[in-house]
């Protein structure tokens, strides 16, 4: 892992480490364009699972960094402060999701873009989605459908865990993560959240 | 720093060491208060009014408009009846109102000078021009200088309480407002999350707890997570045009059934029923303006009201995931109108929780936010406390077609940022027109305009390959920033966004509320919008090949694609999308084989002194540059019609 040096006491610093672990301070945040690990920025290994203490962790460093703590220190760690905790607050929101926080792990192995998508699953979204305007216009119940498309999601999770943690085949995984996001919009959609994603 | 030495009328023997000049205020509708934390460590509010911690929000202009004319709080609201056009009464439920808003005239007295860019400006005595941050700032200077009549010292620090709903422009309006009454305002901080700060402090509490404001104008609803000195706001909602003033005047309503309502006499009939409503928190049956009242029939009249508080609250407890207010741990009352018994049933009902108020549901704000000083400006904070807000409402841009891309959601925790790259619509096109928006609606239209600003100077290139990536910063505040920048050659611009005139909490509301009444029509619409993008697209994409590739195809197949881009037009005409997307795909199915001709055609010609490698990296003479663009169009375009998944406009056009 890259280190660098810290800018008040000259002691190395972990590039991913927000505070420098002999004097305290808030590091810059790393330049525009580099690849930040949310999983090293909040002390944790990557993985596919929830990371253990994740919660009191955001909390912990939140109380380090957040620029309340900073009303008084010099412009610079002010702006430091406020940078540093919005890229803790979205690392939180990435490791917090279990689609984000698998889509970052993906990003860390170096897969990005959107996959394509096969013209099978394409397919099949149609109809699903056929399906549903029909029960939405003739007012069936559509709890059987959306207990169909929840279990193809969890299915697809399990398949695209299998996928990452085998180290095989990263585009695969990919693929599935992606559809994970169309079973998150119908879900909404059921549920009537469809503005609020 | 020096310690202070301040003594409180009634416990006349408790000499308290105070270790700073930072107070917490409670500019609140109907009542304001002031609070400090003590050398103990417990923030007090302090006696400001006739020996009451309460300051009616109440501003009298007096005559002859010079220093001493103006009379705040009890000795204003005395004249009121008296001085009904000079005497300012709930000014907080004016800031960034427009006069010739309806719910402004509705039983208000006041004269209003005709307004410029919509803000409410009142005339007073002398024909004397007054706005609500001019009144706001009376009250608060009143706070300031009896504070320091009381404490001794200099009070020039303060954290300022608003809803949890005040936009941008209403935050810095109290910021002004407190800038004019000679204080520096070090935070603004939300009513709600400074009651439970308040809360959480005096009993350490751990959980998820809702925080019930129900106050003079305003209704919040805020739902927070308490943790090992960490309070996380999960959600907020709430209703800004509903609180006990409300109530007060549906029982002034029924008291003045039958008679004439002179300004005067609408004043006197308010007064009465708030005294009586009061009385009635007590006694079961009481008089007011010489008729009886009884408990019954107040709860009669304002069950309505309370009952307008469930969605909302509802609202909120989904969106922090506690639906129902199942693993809710707590509920704190806010706002004296959380005093009336009839409120206090419907919250145990609702959240199915007794309500916590040990601490006075009048104080709680201000004490809290005497708490947020302490925490900014002491140099061993009494308490070590962290709190972490969210965005009230989503931030996003205006893209193709009149449509909003939202960049931070709602509720969002803050300090947050968000990228997006755009794309250019146009060939050649140099510049980009970027439109800030507020809002939950799918429609630009729907949404509020924060700001707009033109991003020039992008190299003239083919459409699509010129990348603009527009980046949104919101601080601990609240405040929002936008820099927009041209990822090839490194252009940018920004802004910080300080709309001119606020977006009232009621307009907030209601844009909260159309947003889940019209999800079905915003859906449809904006399935429409796409669409027709789409067709236009296509439609370029094709007259472009035809023009440069015509030779390709016989006289029969052109006619062929030609009837068919007239069939596309002609339905987007129309504002049904299903036929739009199927004369999309029909022409997709003619123009296949053509297609694939000039695919052919262009890598031919591409291959001819280039190697396939250097195809990706660009390095391409411009003719080639331009098949290749082109396919690639054509390419992306079939994927966006066959994926649900990836709809939605991607580039923004400059207008």
């Amino acid at each position: 892992m890259s280190t660098r040096t810290c800018w008040s006491c000259r002691a190395e610093v972990s590039a991913a480490d927000p505070l420098c672990p002999a004097c305290g301070k808030v590091q810059p945040p790393l330049p525009a364009g580099a690849q930040i690990d949310k999983f090293a920025l909040l002390g944790f290994e990557p993985s596919f699972d929830a990371p253990a203490g994740l919660d009191d962790k955001f909390r912990a460093l939140s109380r380090k960094l957040h620029p309340d703590r900073f009303a008084r220190a010099t412009p610079q760690e002010r702006r430091f402060s406020l940078e540093q905790t919005t890229l803790l607050n979205d690392a939180y929101k990435v490791l917090k999701d279990p689609v984000r926080r698998a889509e970052h792990l993906l990003a860390l192995r170096g897969v990005k873009g959107d996959p394509k998508m096969s013209p099978e699953f394409l397919e099949e979204t149609l109809e699903d989605r056929e399906k549903l305007l029909e029960a939405k216009s003739s007012g069936e119940p559509l709890d059987a459908l959306a207990a169909g498309v929840r279990e193809k999601r969890d299915r697809t999770l399990r398949e695209a865990r299998e996928a990452l943690e085998s180290g095989g085949d990263l585009s695969r995984a990919a693929e599935l993560l992606a559809r994970m996001r169309y079973y998150a919009r119908y879900l909404d959609e059921v549920e009537g959240r469809a503005v609020e994603v | 720093m020096a310690l202070f030495e301040i003594s409180e009328p009634g416990e006349g023997h408790a000499k308290e060491a105070c270790t700073t000049g930072a107070v917490g205020i409670d500019l609140g509708t109907t009542n304001s208060l002031l609070a400090i934390v003590l050398g103990d460590g417990k923030p007090r509010a302090l006696a400001v009014d006739e020996g009451s911690t309460l300051l009616p929000s109440v501003v009298h202009y007096g005559e002859g408009g010079g220093p001493g004319s103006v009379v705040v709080g009890r000795a204003a609201r005395r004249v009121a009846a008296e001085f009904p056009h000079d005497t300012i009464v709930s000014v907080k439920r004016f800031m960034g109102r427009s006069s010739a808003d309806p719910e402004t005239r509705r039983l208000s007295p006041y004269r209003f000078a005709p307004g410029e860019s919509g803000v409410v400006r009142f005339v007073v005595d002398g024909g004397r021009v007054v706005n609500p941050v001019e009144v706001s700032a009376e009250i608060l200077r009143a706070l300031r200088v009896r504070a320091e009549d009381r404490l001794g010292i200099k009070v020039n620090q303060a954290v300022i309480t608003v809803p949890a709903y005040f936009d941008d422009a209403q935050r810095q309006a109290t910021k002004e407002a407190g800038r004019l009454a000679g204080l520096e305002v070090l935070r603004l901080l939300n009513e709600p999350t400074a009651a439970a700060l308040a809360y959480g402090l005096d009993k350490r509490s751990q959980g998820k707890f809702a925080v019930y404001d129900l106050g003079g104008g305003t209704f919040d609803i805020s739902i927070l997570q308490l943790q090992e000195g960490v309070f996380e706001v999960k959600a907020v909602g709430g209703d800004s045009a509903l609180g006990g003033d409300d109530f007060d005047r549906a029982l002034a309503e029924i008291l003045l059934e039958g008679e004439e309502r002179t300004p005067r006499r609408v004043r006197e009939a308010i007064d009465a029923a708030k005294q009586a409503k009061e009385e009635l928190t007590k006694v079961e049956v009481t008089q007011a303006l010489g008729k009886q009242v009884t408990r019954a029939l107040l709860e009669e009249a304002i069950r309505p009201l309370i009952e307008k508080t469930g969605g909302p609250a509802r609202r909120a407890l989904r969106d922090a995931g506690v639906p129902d207010g199942k693993g809710l741990d707590g509920v704190i009352l806010v706002g004296g109108s959380t005093r009336v018994p009839a409120v206090r049933r419907y919250v145990r009902e609702l959240f199915g929780l007794p309500p916590l108020a040990d601490i006075d549901p009048d104080e709680v704000v201000a004490l809290g936010a005497a708490v947020q000083a302490d925490l900014l400006t002491a140099e061993t904070p009494q308490h070590d406390v962290l709190l972490l807000d969210v965005a009230p409402l989503s931030l996003g841009l205006e893209t193709m077609g009149g449509l909003v891309e939202k960049l931070i959601l709602r509720n969002t925790t803050i300090p947050a940022n968000a990228t997006q790259e755009f794309t250019t619509f146009a060939d050649a096109q140099t510049g980009m027109d970027i439109h800030v928006l507020q809002g939950e609606r799918e429609l630009v239209q729907d949404n509020r305009s924060l700001a707009k600003f033109t991003l020039s100077g992008i190299p003239p290139l083919p459409a699509g390959l010129a990348r603009v990536a527009v980046t949104f910063q919101v601080d601990a505040d609240g405040i929002l920033s936008v820099t927009a920048r041209e990822q090839l050659t490194g252009v940018s611009q920004s802004i910080t966004v300080k709309p001119s005139h606020g977006l009232t909490d009621e307009e907030i509301e209601r844009m909260l509320l159309a947003s889940i009444e019209h999800a079905e029509e915003d859906v449809q619409a904006r399935l429409l919008i796409d669409n027709r993008v789409e067709a236009q697209r296509i439609l370029k994409a094709t007259e472009k090949q035809l023009e440069q590739n015509g030779d390709l195809l016989s006289g029969d197949e052109r006619r062929q694609i030609e009837e068919q881009m007239a069939a596309v037009r002609s339905a987007t005409q129309a504002t049904d999308h299903h036929r739009i997307h199927e004369e999309i795909e029909k022409l997709d199915r003619v123009s296949a084989d053509f297609a694939k001709r000039v695919m052919d055609r262009g890598i031919e010609r591409a291959l001819k002194g280039h190697s396939v490698g250097e195809f990706d990296k660009g390095e391409l003479s411009s003719h080639a540059q331009k098949a290749y663009s082109a396919l690639r169009d054509a390419q992306d375009e079939g994927e966006e019609t066959a994926s649900p998944a990836t709809g939605g406009a991607r580039s923004a056009e400059h207008g």
